[in-house]
């Protein structure tokens, strides 16, 4: 039942309102600057892509990986096994208000993704992260509630991992 | 017996004093090398019947830390001898009456039950925060290494640190942080 009320809405939907699609040469979503020139009586429009300000300071098995098309992970591509005390390498991957970033923008593969979410929580919870977080909260890590006001610290062989499907010397997915 | 071998005499049966900075530390862990100064078990003349135990200055005993959910885990038992008389205190609720109870708890435990533990925790000198009276500070002569690396907080890091430190991840060309949305 459900289902045929959502074909007939779906129908009369696309009757109604016929699905428009913006044309685009370059992708949609990339972070543009948008500059405009005016010269007499014409207007020019650009989109300047912005650079991230990481590009100098990757480290050359990044863009090795990058070049390649391979994906790059601490812990498969430089066998670097991470703390939660590695707070300047976790900044990395969270937003400003400390939320870890989603998979298509990290790039990570699915275990190490998992991981590094979870030590990021670790962070902070162990108050290590104090610059991350949303505007609204302002306290201190030792003015937390109740005993999260304490210093604690986590174990990492306490993260719980889904089982790797893939072969030692196979590239990570 | 020549200056310097009576000196080492001295310096061998003098009561040392240690200092040990509770700041990140597990104090069930900090507690055996403590004990093992308070004792005098470092030293080669130690026997049981022997009183060569030194003193130790715990400071910063505020700042433990415990692993995981043990704050809120680890219970400590009272009874205070009449019936219904039993209660169980939280680690956090007993840390936050009093800083200085659980790394005293600690170590009560780790030196054992016997006869000289009473006046052995007598050469313990704890306190919750760095400000140890100068009668006490002046006496002290070394310091007891720390056994976990106390971890560094992002917003104590310089910015320009932070900003020159290796990335190992850059935003894809398609990304749309929030703000410019």
């Amino acid at each position: 039942m459900n289902n045929l009320i959502k074909t007939i809405f779906q129908r009369s939907f696309a009757l109604n309102f016929p699905f428009i699609r913006s044309i685009t040469s370059t992708p949609a979503n990339r972070i543009k600057q948008i500059e405009l020139h005016q010269e007499n009586d014409t207007l020019t429009v650009k989109g300047k892509i912005v650079d991230s300000g990481r590009e100098s300071l990757l480290l050359p098995e990044v863009t090795e990986c990058k070049n390649k098309g391979v994906r790059f992970c601490p812990e498969c591509s430089l066998n670097l096994h991470l703390k939660h005390t590695d707070v300047l390498i976790l900044s990395q991957y969270i937003r400003k208000d400390g939320c870890m970033l989603p998979r298509r923008v990290t790039g990570l593969c699915k275990r190490q993704q998992r991981k590094i979410g979870t030590l990021v929580t670790m962070a902070h919870k162990a108050g290590l992260l104090h610059g991350y977080k949303p505007s609204w909260c302002t306290k201190l890590p030792n003015q937390r509630y109740k005993h999260k006001k304490f210093n604690t610290y986590f174990f990492e062989n306490t993260i719980k991992l889904p089982k790797a499907h893939y072969k030692q010397n196979e590239p990570c997915k | 017996m020549s200056s310097r071998q009576r000196v080492q005499q001295w310096a061998t049966f003098a009561r040392q004093w240690h200092i040990f900075d509770c700041k990140w530390q597990n104090p069930y862990e900090s507690a055996i090398a403590i004990v093992k100064h308070l004792k005098g078990l470092h030293k080669p003349i130690y026997h049981p019947m022997n009183d060569c135990g030194d003193h130790v200055i715990c400071i910063n005993t505020k700042e433990i830390a415990l692993p995981g959910n043990e704050w809120t885990k680890r219970a400590y038992f009272h009874h205070t001898g009449y019936p219904g008389g039993a209660s169980w205190t939280l680690a956090w609720e007993l840390h936050s009456k009093d800083p200085v109870m659980i790394m005293k708890k600690a170590i009560y435990r780790r030196l054992g039950n016997n006869l000289q533990r009473r006046y052995t925790m007598q050469r313990l000198h704890l306190f919750p925060d760095d400000n140890v009276p100068k009668e006490l500070i002046e006496n002290v002569t070394s310091q007891i290494r720390q056994l976990r690396v106390v971890p560094q907080r992002i917003d104590h890091i310089e910015k320009d640190v932070i900003d020159n430190y290796p990335k190992i991840m850059d935003y894809p060309t398609d990304y749309l942080p929030k703000t410019l949305k």
